[in-house]
């Protein structure tokens, strides 16, 4: 491999990643402009405005929103992460009967577009009597995380060795016993990045929470998204501030957790 | 792997019923969240559509002929053919670039390099869709980034308001689209391409073969599964495409944006046409299936 | 399982009975009786908590209520905000949910009339002495047996009318040459030309599919001044056989059309939403903008003395003027809790000195209500003194029109918009403009929407 392939490579790379971030400069930079004006393409200030930053907090009910968002993915993410885990395992390892069938069934879901099932949700949850409390986002959210969470876990439990659970089968140990005590640790990275991913995902949700919960500030950030666009009547460096800031915990979870989620992809790869 | 079957042949029958039972009580927790809410409300769309309904007053049946208004209102239609337009930009383009991206990745900077510029290709996965379309939008508007860029290189001429021209607007979701799932893809493509076995490769290379054959003969076909993957993604991102659309364009300029993510939002919420817009759901999904059902096919690897 | 029965049947009995017992007080009134009791309700004495929805990026409800509260301190508010957007979509759910809203901004009207969600207020249009306000005022909020609008009974009651007009920057339009508001069509295409060959942007505009045809504004003022104004409201009542696509409608679009192949728009005008084009407008890009007085808080603070406003001219000299006018309509749930007390707040609204001094300074348009009550002044070089002089003018002329966006749910999004961004793009013409969108009407009638 010669010398100018290996910096061509890596200058390919260099532009590949620069067009990747430069939008979020862009946002950056226009967020620091005076409120009112409109700056143009990326343009560092004169006088950074980082106080635009504590506005957008006050003015778009921030606090409101990251506690709301915040309960939603606390209330969505263990349980997704139990359910989809256990079925994983009855799937991928038990291999209980009409186990291939369970798997089509929940695949089949991940084909579904939201548009297809959010009014006959809207009405549902009318009839249960949930809509417009954070459990109209969070039990359809957990529903929606089964077809996804289920073929993650169930690649995973697919891939582990037989000789293990053979050799605690030997030893006497039950089924729950196999899977909490030996499976469920041996699955964390899998399940980590999981979590992670369903973490996210519940965070930036922002179709349900449109239709589903008629308070804003019961939304998720995402949710009150597009609703920051119709208040910011005349403040667009508002407006980049506020996306910034909803923007900021993802990146930073992301961030913290990358190493994990693309492990657990590898390790989901390599073992096939 | 034999070895295992024999002992499966042998348990007693009552273990084996037992086993399944409790098997069975693993998954059924998943299973009932599952059906109530994405199975059930996926039987009432159909069963939405084939009435007529406001939403608030009473039904009325009205057996297939939504389906029959959906086919032949041009507008409907239209975004149905728009969706499949967004598809070469968000599956086709991704993918092939995401090929070429984690090739060199994997071949030139399997060191710090190529750890960040995964970890950076795959950001635009983590922000809502929402936050995209806003901050494209303004990339891609008259005194925007974009421009401005074009300016600098001299390309000057061409500059416009990307997503309130005709002939541009869709092409310029397509790019919106690009951005957000080529992390994806590479990523997944990097993984798969780390399991490919180097000895095929030395024989390659014993063989003479160069960069591209290598790639075409090698490369490619150990990587169908995580190929297949990528696309069964991107595809449904495209076929039910909305957070972006509605964002960013909003359907516009005319029809030229009009996907069926955002007919349905129109008819269900504007119009009040919640037995149509079923119709319509239903009908996407179909497409999504029709589209997604070979693709599984063609990279069948059976992995029971 | 005895004892269930007995306990079931009488909570059954007990259903039945509350229900003729509460029949009277809360059930939708369409189609009761026509001889309406006038009733003047206060809020009475009790702790009320008002369940409102309000839109967003608009401080004159928010500061009503505000005041309101000071001077009615056993009234509080429970007060949820969103996106014009989203209210379009939200509004049928709110209203016939389990908390139904005691007052909501109304996008449209008809079908939620129909459905029976929105409280008939014509006892408190008697009770209150409303209707003995002009006419015009609440004209557009009633709607008649048949569905269509401008006659029968009250549904909504407006905060205050609006007026749209013309919007113009003194400096560029001393730089033009511009001495005072153009009186005809001609002079007003002169200015334009001039502005034009200046190198300045003759007219802003938003036309971005994300806030809707911006260019609906000048359509219809051009609408206005090259024929009558009863045929357009007549079409946006959705009186039977109206039709937009008339011989005076079509030179009308021409006259757009010429506007828009001369460039006197900006080229990018289908991807310019409305916050963007009123910011460019405050930046200094644009001799003129259409727009309406609800903007004149915005203008007064980044424009300060630098805008100006006048009613857009007609054909000929002296020919009477017209300009859209609407109420900011809201509306009360059919089922509302507090329907009495939010009647009350409309009554106030209009009446009240200390809130029609808000209505002028907050919301910059006329705060209605009896044609005694003298209009609060508006602060000294606010452009909203112009809007009201103008306004009066336009109602002496009886010169009030709806938007032609409002005639149906859905005609905005689906019939003018993507109309007018081909217009702009040189995809139709404005022959095609009026029978596409007429076509559109037509089937949105027939579907009952």
């Amino acid at each position: 491999m010669s010398r100018a392939e290996h910096y061509a490579g890596a200058a390919l790379l260099l532009t590949m990643m620069a067009v990747t971030v430069l939008p979020f400069l862009s946002i950056f930079t226009t967020a620091l402009h005076p409120s009112g004006t409109l700056p143009r393409g990326i343009d560092w200030p004169a006088h950074p405005q980082w106080g635009n930053f504590v506005d957008a907090v006050q003015v778009a009910n921030m606090g409101v929103l990251l506690r709301s968002s915040t309960f939603i993915v606390v209330a969505v993410v263990p349980v997704a992460l139990v359910l989809a885990t256990m079925a994983g395992f009855a799937i991928g390892l038990l291999r209980i009967p009409g186990a291939r069938l369970l798997l089509l069934l929940f695949v089949f879901g991940l084909t579904l577009p939201f548009e297809g099932i959010i009014t006959p949700l809207y009405f549902l949850e009318r009839e249960m009597g949930i809509l417009n409390t954070r459990f109209a986002i969070v039990l359809p959210l957990i529903g929606l995380f089964m077809p996804f969470g289920v073929f993650w876990m169930r690649a995973h439990f697919a891939n582990v060795p037989h000789d293990i659970s053979e050799a605690a089968r030997v030893d006497g140990a039950n089924t729950w016993t196999l899977f909490w005590r030996i499976h469920v640790p041996l699955a964390r990275p899998a399940i980590s990045s999981l979590g992670v991913l369903m973490a996210v995902w519940s965070w930036n949700q922002f179709l349900l929470a449109l239709v589903l919960v008629e308070d804003p500030s019961r939304r998720t950030m995402a949710g009150a998204l597009g609703a920051f666009q119709g208040h910011y009547a005349t403040d667009i460096p508002l407006l980049c501030a506020g996306t910034m800031l909803i923007l900021l915990p993802t990146l930073l979870v992301y961030v913290a957790f990358q190493r994990h989620i693309i492990a657990a992809l590898l390790q989901g790869s390599v073992k096939g | 792997m034999t070895a295992d079957r024999v002992i499966r042949r042998t348990p007693l029958r009552r273990g084996v019923r037992r086993r399944a039972l409790i098997g069975w009580l693993f998954v059924a927790p998943a299973l009932l969240m599952y059906t109530v809410f994405v199975l059930q409300p996926l039987g009432l769309t159909i069963q939405y559509s084939l009435y007529r309904w406001n939403g608030v007053g009473p039904a009325t049946w009205v057996g297939l002929s939504n389906y029959l208004t959906v086919l032949r209102d041009p507008d409907l239609v239209g975004s149905i053919l728009n969706s499949f337009k967004l598809v070469l930009f968000f599956s086709i383009v991704p993918v092939s670039l995401a090929l070429v991206t984690a090739s060199v990745i994997h071949r030139v900077a399997t060191g710090r390099l190529g750890g960040l510029t995964r970890t950076v290709l795959f950001l635009p996965q983590v922000i809502p869709l929402v936050a995209a379309g806003i901050i494209w939008g303004w990339l891609l508007s008259l005194p925007g980034l974009i421009n401005q860029a074009l300016t600098a290189v001299g390309l000057g001429g061409v500059t416009r308001a990307w997503l309130g021209d005709f002939d541009t607007a869709l092409p310029a979701v397509g790019l919106i689209g690009i951005w957000v799932l080529l992390g994806f893809c590479t990523v997944l493509l990097l993984a798969g391409m780390t399991k490919i076995d180097p000895a095929l490769y030395e024989s390659a290379r014993l063989d003479g073969a160069n960069w591209l054959r290598e790639f075409l003969s090698v490369t490619l076909p150990s990587l169908r599964y995580e190929i297949g993957v990528c696309l069964t993604v991107t595809v449904v991102a495209a076929l039910a495409a909305f957070d972006i659309v509605y964002v960013s364009t909003g359907g516009g300029p005319g029809n030229s944006t009009a996907v069926p993510g955002i007919q349905i939002y129109i008819l269900t919420f504007l119009e009040r046409q919640v037995g149509l817009a079923s119709a319509l759901a239903v009908i996407l999904m179909l497409l999504v299936l029709a589209v997604i059902l070979p693709i599984q096919r063609l990279n069948r690897e059976d992995r029971s | 399982m005895r004892r269930h029965i007995a306990v079931v049947g009488s909570a059954l009995l007990v259903a039945l009975l509350a229900g003729c017992a509460g029949a009277g007080s809360g059930g939708p009134q369409q189609g009761t009786s026509a001889t309406t009791k006038p009733e003047a309700p206060t809020c009475g004495t009790d702790p009320v908590v008002l369940n409102a929805h309000f839109e967003t990026g608009f401080d004159l409800p928010f500061k009503l209520s505000e005041e309101f509260t000071k001077q009615y301190p056993k009234v509080t508010w429970d007060i949820k905000q969103d996106q014009f957007q989203n209210l379009i979509s939200a509004t049928p759910r709110l209203l016939s949910g389990d908390n139904p809203p005691d007052l909501i901004r109304l996008p449209t009207m008809v079908s939620l009339v129909k459905d029976g969600l929105l409280k008939n207020l014509d006892g408190y249009a008697a009770g209150f002495g409303w209707d003995t306000w002009p006419a015009a005022q609440l004209a557009q909020n009633r709607v008649a047996a048949d569905g269509t609008r401008g006659s029968g009974s009250l549904y909504a009651m407006g905060l205050n009318s609006s007026l749209t007009g013309v919007f113009y920057n003194k400096q560029l339009a001393a730089q033009v040459g511009m001495t005072q508001p153009p009186a005809t069509l001609a002079e007003f295409d002169a200015l334009l030309a001039a502005a034009k060959a200046k190198g300045t942007l003759p007219v802003m505009v938003w036309n971005a599919s994300a806030s809707g045809g911006g260019l609906a504004f000048p359509l219809q003022q051009l609408m206005a001044a090259y024929g009558p104004t009863q045929p357009i409201n007549d079409w946006i009542f959705q009186k039977p056989g109206a039709t937009i696509d008339t011989p005076s409608n079509r030179t009308a679009a021409e006259h757009l059309q010429r506007w828009i192949k001369a460039g006197y728009f900006p080229t990018d005008a289908n991807a310019i939403q409305y916050t963007d084009a009123n910011a460019r407008f405050r930046g200094g890009e644009g001799l003129f903008m259409f727009n309406g007085d609800w903007e004149n808080a915005n203008y007064d603070k980044g424009m300060a003395g630098k805008v100006g406003f006048f009613l857009f001219p007609p054909k000929d000299a002296g020919a009477s003027v017209a300009a859209m006018s609407s109420p900011l309509t809201y509306g009360i749930g059919a089922k509302a809790k507090n329907a009495g007390c939010a009647a009350f707040f409309f009554n106030w609204v209009a009446t009240n000195e200390q809130a029609r001094k808000i209505n002028v300074a907050v919301g910059g348009s006329n705060p209605g209500g009896p044609a005694s009550l003298a209009i609060p002044p508006a602060a000294a070089g606010s452009v909203t003194g112009e809007t009201l002089a103008a306004g009066a003018k336009v109602a002496a002329a009886n010169g009030a029109m709806d938007f032609i966006a409002n005639s149906t749910g859905s005609i905005f999004a689906k019939g003018w918009t993507p109309e007018l961004q081909k217009m702009v793009g040189n995809k139709q013409d404005a022959a095609g403009l009026l029978s596409t969108v007429q076509a559109e009407y037509k089937r949105e009638l027939e579907q009952g929407s």
